[in-house]
């Protein structure tokens, strides 16, 4: 039986700080959508991933932007829609680092849009009124 | 965060309890850095109480194990919960790092 989606959002600003407050808000959707403990922690890191991201590098000046992280839970998946009004970056295109590499040639760094992709089910970018919306997409699991 | 260093045989045993995240990266790298500028060769890092990490700290991770082979020491981990471990499947880091059950079998040579 397909029960009618349940939707939540999320508004932070561009500012690493609000990452805990990403942290807060998953621990209360948790709780309201049942979601299993894993299941969150992965969600957790793929949003850090996600949002650092678009903090650090997503925006050529200073001034404050908002990011809306929009949850809709169909199902037992979870679908997350993050909308940022920096300049146009499509993150799926990005080469994944070479994980085989011995100590000594592994770069530092470079790992998180590739945790973002091995994590989720499914990662789409779209590019639409002049904002990035990056849609991840996972199965709940039991 | 909290991290403690207690030492073990010569090992010296720092424990993390809590999380690495990007808020939090540099702090632990700093942390860590005291604990091998003060001269430890053998650190074995207990992760027993660590339950969240993202790629800010596998990034702090990689560059203390870079710095200990440079300097001919030892890094070893122990202790790592399952969640933590599927992240170092990932990205590679589980045949690259020392990983031990525990504190114990991290200190035997």
């Amino acid at each position: 039986m397909n029960k009618e989606p349940d939707d939540k959002v999320l508004r932070v600003v561009n500012q690493i700080g609000e990452l805990s407050r990403v942290e807060v808000f998953l621990e209360e959707l948790a709780e309201e959508w049942s979601l299993p403990t894993p299941f969150v922690f992965s969600i957790n890191l793929v949003l850090e991933e996600a949002l650092t991201n678009i903090i650090l590098y997503g925006f050529d000046n200073d001034s404050q932007h908002t990011i809306d992280v929009c949850f809709t839970k169909t199902g037992n998946e979870l679908s997350i829609s993050i909308f940022d009004d920096g300049h146009e970056y499509d993150p799926t295109l990005k080469t994944d680092p070479d994980i085989t590499l011995p100590l000594d040639e592994r770069p530092i760094g470079g790992l998180g849009i590739f945790l973002v992709k091995k994590i989720m089910d499914k990662v789409e970018y779209q590019r639409k009124e002049n904002r990035n919306i990056l849609i991840l997409t996972k199965n709940i699991g039991s | 965060m909290n991290v403690t260093v207690k030492n073990l045989n010569e090992f010296t045993v720092v424990s993390i309890e809590g999380r690495i995240d990007t808020t939090n990266a540099n702090e632990f790298e700093k942390m860590v850095m005291e604990v091998i500028d003060g001269g430890c060769s053998k650190i074995i890092l207990n992760c027993a109480g660590l339950n969240y990490i993202s790629s800010s700290g596998l990034r702090i991770f990689l560059i203390v194990l870079k710095k200990m082979t440079a300097l001919k020491g030892q890094f070893r981990l122990s202790n790592i919960q399952p969640g933590i471990r599927e992240i170092f499947d990932i990205s590679g880091f589980s045949s690259i790092f020392s990983i031990f059950p525990d504190i114990e079998d991290a200190s035997k040579d």
